[in-house]
């Protein structure tokens, strides 16, 4: 059993596994909890993708493990690739209830990787997932190419999707995120990722990491790159295919859980948002993929019947939240004919908002204020379903710029209250 | 939103006041219907369902109302048959229904019906009431107020008859063999009805009919005469009036209330409450696993009404005598507190202000099967005032403020009917609703909360119980069962944080989603179960199983 990576320093036992590495270029790291069944998968992709794309890059594998209990460790190892392999913190809850990125601890994880990417020196760092099966040789190269070869220090993913997957990411996070720090980020929260030397060293030199039970590390990585004007990628990965069993897919408890991280870095780290401009398009690249149009069965019917029964249950912890305004905006939407429901963006926008000032200030405990956000959510995700189901994909884009500039445009109502 | 299903009343919260106590209008130090109404939607914000009105019929108020002089107006101290008219209409504006007490089994004897009964046997009232030439007739029958009244007969001196009475002597018992009687009593029912009222909380319904060589109480005529009524209500008005029967009784004696789902829709259960308070006195599951053994099934049209406290004083008639001794030694340790069989205090002091106490048995009042019913004022942990003889130490005004006379009433404090609680715990400058409105964590945010989860699942009021039995009897867990959906409950009665393993391997599989957080546990396997819980700590939950639950929207497996 290995050690578990407590403060800044690496566990003893994984320098000695350092001590015996020659440097290396490139470093992968795999963040694992119980994926024996999927991991397999993923190791092929980076073999495949490390003898097509990068022969002869000295590249070694990082196993970050929150305590498998089943052979994930071991097919790991049997990749036949250097391998670091090493334990972490894990928050006892999370072991229980995994949360939505799949790994117990993952700012630990993150952690761990980063700091042993930067013993060995080496120009980039990609960060992996150990239960997506979508994974191919190609998201090697398009992770890490842009790192080497044109200078970018942080490359997130974007994912091609159907319209209505990723409905928390599209409607929330993304338009949250994006104007919080400036960039567009198609996927704030997805796990796949590549960074510098130069970001590496930037992270490493912070003695203090946002806690690891809270999801946080992500973004923050991210909102040091673009705070301290590094150069910030997009590439399109493809189709993303999650296969756990362990990753939560309850509703309320993934909004609480994402935006709980938003929020959290928001309070943590003002430095690193509340100033910041909106900036330029981020670059993206890697052939574009359609993403997937097929029919899908929402329930539109249901989800505007829990927005409604938000209305009738939720008004005294919303209006602890919301602000009177904004309350009675959200109060006369009409849930009575389906079909003619609507939930503008700005109105979106600024309820998110009011909800941040609301956990900034604890106005209530704020694990009930995300929960009641559950019924708002519903309503504006039923009311972008009613509103592009009949229109093509590129219609679906332009609803989600819209979102995102409404966020963009509203964020001066946030800062203006949040001092 | 309304539950118009005919049996709303399976799934309905109660919230029990009196008139008089809850808001003054009009300013003459007694509560109204006017004040009632201006404060809805305060009531609706609370997330109850049906109101409760003590009597508010005229009445020379020597029994609180209990003594009815005129079945068809509003004492005038509480506003007209319009004001009441316009409460009903605002409250059924929110969704709120209501009920009210009707005293069945007597009048005042102030009542016209009993002033003709007494002057003539030639009156055409004089066979309204139980009349007798000597005071021993039914001798059978217990005394129920012991501590004022030492025979059921008083002579009455214009008549020079004896007249019976199970109450005070103020209080003649009606003659329910008299058919004109049962006639007169139902167009009281229609006269309410008619303007809508949901229904009639029943007082005293064990008592109805005489026999001699009996108890008196729940004879077969009694229950001949509620079905009449029964009947006589469902088809008149469309089968969503309710009857709720006050029937101080066992639960084996109170069954027959309910017939064959044709007399009573609720009655109260009265030997549950008490035995919460040995509970959790004794931080032991027991008495209360033990009464439920003791709880027949009803009907399924038919509920149970729960209760920690009401109008009254906590009945102890309902337990053993060494159970009594034990209860007032742990709950009324000051002479002053007793009353009767019983103790006439609230919920909180009860409770020595213990929130965490009063929140576990808020708990178990909302998650235990039937109805609860809340007494105005405990939401907010209202004090008492023992020292205000009878029952008024738990009657008086609603605390909203720490304005003047608590924000209850614009007189001087000497004209309020009742004064105000002024303590430096339960004082109103400490516990009202004001302050608690604007603090998150206030005990009546609490109920707010804990109301509007109980309102997202049906089994909590129309479920199976089924008790585990833990190994730690301080820890009372059950199952709650009904159509698809599983609730467990876990309740630490101990101060004392507790471990507790639960056999829940039939449930291998299925998640446990705490309710009031929404938070999921981990995953239930074939080994017990195992939790832990803080001093009177507890948990709600719903178990769900792979696959079961709500029809999902379509974006769960994607949302990010």
């Amino acid at each position: 059993m290995s050690a578990v990576a407590v403060g800044l320093e690496l566990p003893p036992d994984v320098d000695r596994q350092l001590d015996g590495l020659p440097p290396m270029e490139l470093a992968v790291g795999v963040l694992t909890y119980n994926n024996a069944a999927t991991v397999p998968t993923v190791v092929d992709a980076i073999r495949g993708g490390l003898e097509k794309h990068l022969t002869g890059t000295p590249a070694v594998l990082i196993n970050a493990d929150a305590g498998s209990s089943d052979a994930t460790v071991e097919r790991l190892a049997d990749s036949g690739l250097p391998l670091v392999r090493a334990q972490h913190e894990a928050p006892a809850a999370q072991l229980g209830a995994v949360p939505f990125h799949g790994v117990p601890g993952r700012g630990a994880a993150l952690r761990l990787a980063v700091g042993v990417a930067r013993r060995l020196g080496v120009r980039a760092l990609i960060v992996l997932e150990a239960d997506v099966t979508s994974i191919t040789g190609e998201w090697i190269e398009r992770l890490v190419r842009p790192v080497l070869a044109h200078g970018a220090d942080l490359v997130m993913p974007v994912h091609a999707r159907h319209r209505y997957d990723g409905t928390i990411t599209n409607l929330v996070l993304a338009p949250l995120v994006g104007a919080l720090l400036g960039r567009r980020l198609h996927q704030p929260l997805s796990g796949p990722r590549a960074l510098s030397a130069r970001l590496i060293e930037r992270v490493t030199a912070v003695p203090q990491w946002p806690e690891s039970g809270r999801s946080v590390a992500d973004l923050w990585i991210a909102g040091t790159a673009i705070t301290d004007g590094l150069s910030i990628h997009e590439a399109r990965l493809g189709r993303w295919r999650v296969e756990s069993s362990t990753r939560t897919v309850d509703l309320p408890t993934m909004v609480a859980q994402t935006l709980g991280a938003v929020f959290a870095l928001m309070d943590d780290y003002e430095d690193l948002w509340l100033e910041t401009p909106i900036g330029p398009p981020v670059p993206a690249e890697g052939p574009p993929v359609l993403p997937s149009d097929e029919p899908v069965q929402i329930d539109v019917e249901r989800m505007v019947g829990a927005f409604a029964r938000g209305l009738r249950d939720l008004g005294t912890i919303w209006e602890h939240v919301l602000a009177p305004d904004t309350l009675g905006d959200v109060m006369s939407l009409q849930t009575d004919d389906v079909e003619r429901f609507r939930f503008s963006d700005d109105l979106w926008a600024r309820v998110v908002y009011d909800f941040a000032l609301g956990h900034h200030w604890s106005v209530v405990y704020r694990d009930h204020l995300l929960r009641s956000l559950v019924p708002l959510y519903l309503g504006r995700t039923a009311a972008f379903v009613l509103a592009t189901r009949r229109r093509d994909a590129m219609a679906a884009e332009s609803a989600l710029d819209a979102v995102a500039t409404a966020f963009e445009r509203e964020k001066t109502y946030l800062v203006d209250r949040w001092r | 939103m309304k539950n118009t299903a005919r049996d709303w009343y399976k799934d309905a919260v109660f919230y029990e006041v009196h008139v008089k106590a809850f808001k003054d209008a009009n300013g003459d130090g007694i509560g109204d219907f006017t004040g009632l109404t201006e404060s809805l939607d305060y009531i609706q914000e609370l997330g109850v369902d049906c109101l409760w009105i003590l009597p508010m019929y005229p009445s020379p108020l020597r029994d609180d109302g209990y003594d009815i002089s005129d079945f068809y107006g509003i004492h005038p101290s509480y506003g007209t048959v319009e004001d009441f008219q316009k409460f009903l209409d605002a409250a059924h504006a929110r969704d709120l229904r209501v009920i009210t007490d009707l005293v069945m089994n007597h009048t005042s004897d102030q009542h016209p019906w009993f002033q003709a009964s007494r002057s003539s046997v030639a009156s055409p009232y004089a066979d309204y009431y139980v009349w007798n030439a000597s005071d021993r007739r039914f001798a059978d029958a217990r005394i129920i107020f012991v501590d004022t009244e030492k025979s059921n007969w008083t002579l009455d001196p214009t008549r020079r008859e004896y007249y019976w009475h199970r109450f005070f002597s103020h209080q003649p018992d009606l003659n329910y063999d008299n058919p004109a009687v049962r006639r007169a009593m139902l167009d009281v029912m229609r006269f309410w009805l008619d303007r809508g009222l949901d229904g009639f909380r029943c007082d005293a319904v064990p008592y109805l009919v005489e026999r001699e060589g009996t108890s008196c109480e729940n004879l077969p005529e009694t229950h001949a005469i509620l079905k009449e009524f029964r009947a006589v209500i469902d088809q008149e008005y469309g089968g969503d009036r309710i009857l709720l029967a006050e029937a101080n009784q066992w639960p084996e004696d109170v069954r027959p209330y309910f017939g064959n789902g044709d007399e009573f829709h609720m009655s109260f259960h009265f030997p549950l409450m008490p035995r919460l308070y040995l509970g959790l006195r004794l931080e032991d599951t027991r008495p209360i696993t033990d009464i439920f053994t003791h709880t027949p099934p009803i009907p399924p049209a038919c509920q149970w009404g729960l209760f920690l406290r009401n109008h009254d004083e906590l009945t102890l008639e309902m337990v053993t005598n060494e159970e009594r001794a034990f209860m007032y030694y742990a709950y009324a340790h000051e002479p002053d507190m007793k009353l009767n069989l019983g103790i006439r205090r609230r919920l909180a002091p009860l409770l020595d202000g213990d929130r965490r106490r009063v929140e576990l048995l808020n708990c178990l009042l909302l998650t235990l099967p039937g109805s609860p019913i809340i007494y105005y004022g405990d939401e907010i942990g209202m004090g008492d005032n023992v020292y205000l003889g009878d029952r008024n130490g738990v009657r008086t005004p609603m605390q909203w403020s720490r304005d003047r006379n608590a924000g209850f009433s614009s007189v001087e404090h000497a004209q309020l009917y009742l004064p105000i609680i002024t303590d430096p715990v339960y004082g109103y400058e400490a516990v009202n609703v004001a302050a608690q409105a604007r603090q998150p964590s206030s005990l009546l945010n609490t109920m707010r909360r804990l109301l509007a989860t109980r309102r997202t699942s049906s089994v909590f009021g129309r479920g199976s119980i089924e008790f585990l039995r833990p190994r730690n009897s301080k820890v009372l867990a059950f199952l709650r069962r009904h159509a698809r959906e599983t609730l467990l409950i876990v309740a630490n009665l101990s101060a004392a944080p507790q471990p507790v393993e639960l056999a829940l391997s039939a449930f291998a599989g299925a998640t446990p989603i705490e309710m009031l957080g929404a938070t999921a546990f981990p995953t239930i396997r074939t080994a017990p179960y195992f939790l832990s819980l803080g001093p009177h700590g507890f948990y709600w939950f719903r178990l769900e199983r792979p696959g079961d639950g709500d029809e999902p929207f379509g974006i769960e497996r994607t949302a990010i």
